[in-house]
């Protein structure tokens, strides 16, 4: 019998590891070319775009669905499914004439109907789920003639165009939550939950076509074994690791640097005490060290900003704002004493913990806000309660988060903080922000609009409405045998510009 | 045998030792500030100053070693106190009295068990919020079914004994045989089960800051301060040896310990 | 029969119980469903429609009673936050955590057992000693660090396999295994120090038993009684063991699956707890449970029916 049990023992031992010598040259087979790229979160959504809501999500399905414009590497909205747009004089009527010869996936071409149906879609007020944001001041949509749609709005708007981003889908798709039909350079193939997401390369696509045939997204939702696996070689690409991530990576990697494109900050509830007083939130402005932050938790890489607004927005972007508060803990002190809190106070920062870097940042002003006598305390959270309590329950006293932009529009940043948005989870509350922000809207000409959009910019960083910080650093790591990433001023992956490097 | 048993008490009670005089330490004296982060300092290697080096923040390991394991063991004593005490309790009464009391006990004991214990733990954590005494009741509540079946065997066995016998028809009150006489002879049994528990515990703690639902930061503990040194593993190994090791070396002291006990226990 | 009868009944109650205990704690715990599918561009009104959609808006008892009934008749109903069927989402993921645990429960077993007696029969040899200290010490280590070393010993030194390079079983069955051998070995591993443990100190305790002096007397070698006579009687306690450890492995694969990224039970339970994708996390804790509860059951069942004298107690009470 023992002799039998050593038996079995010897040959279930060898039989596993000829297993995994197998495994280990199957990646030689295929002769298509293809990249298995990273992603932090599962893409859990439908496969509806206009249902899309994660940042995570969206980045991808940039790469299957297209809308009238698009975003280039810059920033700027080059024509897509449009070869050509008119905007009339009073920036109420947009014209779009539709590409010739554009195919669906599935095989269909785009027809202006299609167009049509897409738009009305994604702006009925009627179905709260689907309707976009910016949508709403739509007040018709209409085909002119088999290649050319017209939409007309309620009230000028500038910032409009950056709507028309939105997908366009097939009027005959009957089932979008699970059937995929787009127009982009890649289409989907399949999705297994928490393992994979496969796209590959659409051959008819009517642009420059993609470079690599496949392109599989592989869930590595544990940020820890991150290294392992790309330096292990089951990864070739991934975005958004951390500095010290990128330190640990071996030589067949190159490490691009961008930005993240995000605010970093601590918003603090406005409207809690003692968040409420003005010159508490200033104290908190001069008690942080941005700096000291950068080089704890990055190495000293990111951008330190003073508002709510990030270098990718160009001219809306108020380089100046960035030292208003500069590190002065004596200033903390006399504010803090002038408010009535000169033995601090305590208060609770509520983190999301799923994202390492805003946990890090945390931490680390906790420890800056002792010098002054504040006592933070950090709760992690998960992400799902950070978004109900935090965000819809507005139940909070400070938070760390990034808070990004869908488009390149300066509103993106700025609409959240009117005193009565929905989004406006830290109750900033000042008539001086609304009247700017109005005028800023409501006015066509652009030099005054990029004027109001600073004025609003100022009175966030005179007011101190929230700590902010930086906008983080990007690091992607990209295997050597891979080039041409791009980065982008928004949360977007382009995929079709990644190729294959001759050896 | 006997000298076998003997080593094991010998080094499991060096090592447990070790580590409560280190601990004990750590209350009395800190070189540093556990949480005080110079950027500075990052990642530095072991010196005079620092012997055990920096983390990532350029905090002194030492320092968070001599709180992290006063913390550990402050959750895994916690998790027995709650567990052991509930455990035994739910165990001595159903065992003593059976009928529909234990009936019914055991079934929400079985519900329990058969309850995933990091469900528990997320349910307890999403309620009350994490922190260290959170940790210890949603150990302590997952720990309670697995006490409180060893206690309930016991007095199954033990209740039939003519002590106990003897001891109702001397007119003796059902609390005081359950706590006075048949307790303590349940101590064999029940003091190795603690020990293992507190290992369990141990273990447990670190697993939980592993899935970032333990102890919370900035605060240190041993499991967190390994589960966070993981990050930096390739080049920074240094931050995950210390945490790691003094985890290995408080789990082996007690369970040499709880080995040694319960061979005595077999013996008489 | 009576004795099996009342313990499926019971087994059943138990089962009822753990269902409702899970569907209290997903009522009175933060965070809406509805909310975390629709992220930060959520608008009242889309979270009222998504919430009348989902059913959320019934009050708790009737949600329970749908779902139950429901899940009586075996439909365990849609995900919230993947656009699939729970069941189908299930039977996608549960080969991957079965094989995983059916290989560690087979390399327990193939190396426990050797070792267990190879120990017994050689008590107080170095090589004892030698096991004797190394279970020690495997079951000090936390079982997310040893998955890690695991992964820089063979995947990273050796390069025996990729790390994360986890292939599915529907493209390559070997390459399936082949990953899933080395996680299957973070999770044996403490049950393999535990199991040899446990079984030379039964096998010990068996050895001084008198049936097994009977055994030396008539003139068996030692190695003949320890395996025909003595093994026979020391395994109940061991396949209770393995049965234990057989549930505790299942459900303690959630944390081996997140360190070598695997897409099993256990990251779907967990990734489902904190999307609040309440249908998704019932199934899996209701199936979890019944397992546990079934395996509980059938080890009571075979060890009264192996001695009676349990039975008897468990009708006397």
């Amino acid at each position: 019998m023992k002799r039998s049990i050593s038996m079995l023992l010897v040959v279930v031992v060898s039989l596993a590891l000829a297993l995994t010598g197998c495994s280990g040259e199957k990646q030689g087979e295929s002769t298509e070319s293809q990249i298995t790229i990273g992603i932090p979160q599962d893409i859990e959504d439908s496969l509806d775009p206009h249902k899309a809501v994660a940042a995570g999500t969206e980045e991808v399905y940039f790469n299957i669905y297209e809308g009238l414009v698009k975003p280039d590497s810059d920033g700027n909205l080059i024509p897509a499914l449009a070869s050509d747009y008119t905007v009339s004089p009073d920036q109420t009527t947009y014209t779009f004439t539709i590409r010739d010869g554009v195919k669906f996936h599935s095989g269909k071409e785009l027809t202006v109907d299609d167009v049509v149906y897409s738009l009305k879609r994604c702006s009925n007020p009627d179905d709260p789920v689907l309707l976009q944001a910016g949508m709403t001041g739509i007040e018709s949509i209409a085909a002119a003639d088999d290649s050319t749609v017209v939409v007309t709005l309620k009230e000028p708007n500038a910032d409009f165009l950056c709507e028309m981003t939105a997908a366009i889908i097939p009027q005959s798709n009957e089932d979008p939550d699970h059937v995929s039909d787009g127009t982009g350079p890649y289409k989907f193939v399949s999705h297994s939950p928490q393992e994979s997401f496969v796209l590959e390369k659409y051959d008819e696509y009517w642009g420059e076509p993609a470079h690599i045939e496949k392109v599989t997204l592989k869930v590595c939702a544990n940020a820890d074994s991150l290294v392992m696996e790309l330096n292990g070689g089951s990864i070739d690409m991934m975005a958004r690791v951390t500095s010290t991530q990128a330190d640990q990576l071996s030589d067949d990697f190159n490490v691009l640097e961008g930005t993240m494109n995000l605010v970093q900050a601590l918003y603090l509830n406005n409207a809690a005490k003692p968040f409420d007083d003005v010159r508490v939130r200033q104290a908190l402005c001069y008690a942080v060290d941005r700096q000291n932050i950068l080089d704890l938790t990055s190495d000293g890489h990111g951008t330190i900003i003073g508002s709510s607004m990030y270098p990718a927005f160009g001219k809306y972007y108020m380089e100046e704002l960035s030292d208003y508060y500069p590190h002065d803990v004596e200033k903390a002190k006399a504010l803090l004493a002038e408010a009535g809190y000169e033995d601090g106070f305590t208060f609770t920062i509520k983190v999301p913990s799923n994202y390492t870097q805003h946990v890090e940042v945390a931490q680390v002003i906790a420890d800056q806000l002792k010098a002054v006598g504040v006592d933070a305390r950090i709760q992690l959270i998960e992400w799902e309660t950070w978004l109900s309590d935090v965000y819809s329950g507005r139940n909070f006293e400070g938070t760390v988060v990034g808070l990004d932009a869908s488009t390149l529009a300066a509103s993106s940043m700025l609409l959240r903080f009117n005193s009565d948005n929905s989004k406006n989870f830290v109750n900033y509350n000042n008539p001086d922000y609304d009247a700017a922000y109005s005028r800023a809207v409501s006015t066509t000409d652009d030099a005054r609009r990029t004027e109001a959009y600073q004025e609003c910019e100022r009175i966030l960083t005179e007011t101190a409405a929230n700590v902010y910080v930086q906008d983080l650093a990007e690091f992607v790591a990209l295997n050597k045998k891979y080039a041409g990433y791009e980065f982008y001023p928004l949360y977007i992956q382009n995929f079709a510009s990644l190729y294959i490097v001759e050896e | 045998m006997k000298k076998k048993l003997k080593f094991n008490a010998c080094v499991g009670g060096i090592l447990t030792g070790g580590m409560l005089l280190f601990i004990l330490t750590g209350i009395f004296f800190l070189p540093y500030d556990p949480d005080a982060m110079n950027a500075e300092l990052r990642f530095a290697g072991m010196s005079l100053a620092h012997p055990l080096g920096c983390d990532n923040y350029g905090r002194d390991i030492l320092t968070r070693m001599l709180v992290g394991s006063r913390t550990t063991l402050l959750v895994a004593l916690g998790t027995i106190v709650v567990g052991g005490g509930v455990g035994t309790l739910v165990g001595a009464l159903t065992g003593y009295f059976g009928g529909w009391l234990d009936e019914v006990m055991m079934r929400v004991i079985d519900a329990l068990f058969a309850f995933p214990s990091i469900l528990l733990a997320l349910v307890v954590v999403s309620l009350l919020g994490a922190g260290k005494y959170n940790v210890i009741l949603a150990l302590g509540i997952a720990f309670i079914p697995s006490f409180a079946r060893v206690v309930r065997s016991q007095y199954l066995k033990l209740k039939e004994m003519d002590y106990v016998k003897n001891a109702r028809i001397i007119g003796c009150g059902h609390f005081r045989i359950i706590f006075v006489h048949i307790l303590p002879n349940t101590l064999s049994v029940l003091v190795p089960t603690l020990m293992i528990g507190f290992n369990n515990a141990v273990l447990a703690e670190a697993g939980m800051s592993y899935l970032g639902i333990g102890v919370q930061p900035p605060d240190a503990s041993l499991g967190r301060m390994l589960s966070e040194a993981q990050t930096y593993l390739f080049a920074h190994p240094l931050q995950a040896i210390s945490p790691g090791f003094a985890i290995v070396l408080l789990v082996l002291g007690f369970s040499l310990l709880a080995d040694a006990m319960e061979e005595k226990g077999c013996r008489c | 029969m009576k004795y099996v009868g009342r313990k499926i009944l019971t087994m059943l109650f138990t089962l009822l119980l753990v269902s409702f205990l899970v569907f209290l704690c997903f009522t009175v715990i933060p965070g809406d469903p509805a909310i975390a599918r629709l992220g930060t561009d959520a608008t009242p009104e889309a979270i009222e429609m998504l919430r009348e959609e989902m059913g959320l808006n019934r009050p708790f008892l009737v949600r329970y009673a749908d779902w139950l009934l429901s899940f009586a008749r075996g439909n365990f109903g849609d995900s919230y936050s993947y656009s699939m069927s729970v069941a189908d989402l299930l039977l996608d993921k549960v080969p991957i955590t079965l094989a995983m645990s059916l290989m560690s429960i087979a390399m327990i077993v193939v190396i426990s057992i050797p070792l267990g007696l190879y120990t017994a029969r050689h008590e107080g040899s170095v090589i004892d000693k030698l096991i004797y200290a190394l279970n020690q010490v495997i079951m000090a280590v936390p079982p997310f660090f040893s998955g890690i070393l695991i992964t820089l010993l063979f995947g990273i030194f050796l390069k025996l396999f990729t790390p994360g390079g986890y292939v599915s079983y529907t493209t390559d069955v070997t390459g399936f295994l082949g990953y899933l051998f080395f996680p299957s070995i973070a999770i044996a591993l403490p049950k393999i120090a535990m199991t040899v443990k446990l079984l030379r100190s039964e096998l010990i305790e068996e050895k001084k038993q008198d049936y097994a002096r009977t055994a030396y007397s008539r003139g068996n070698h030692t190695g003949g009684v320890l395996y025909k006579h003595v093994l026979k009687n020391a395994m109940l306690p061991i396949i209770t063991f393995l049965g234990m450890a057989f549930t505790d492995m299942i459900a303690g694969s959630i944390v081996v699956e997140q360190v070598f990224s695997i897409p099993g039970i256990g990251r779907i339970l967990l990734t489902s707890i904190s999307r609040r994708d309440y249908p998704v996390v019932m199934a899996v804790v209701v199936c979890l449970a019944a397992v546990v509860i079934v395996v509980n059951g059938v080890i009571d069942i075979i060890y009264q029916w192996i001695d009676p004298r349990i039975r008897l107690e468990g009708e006397k009470s």
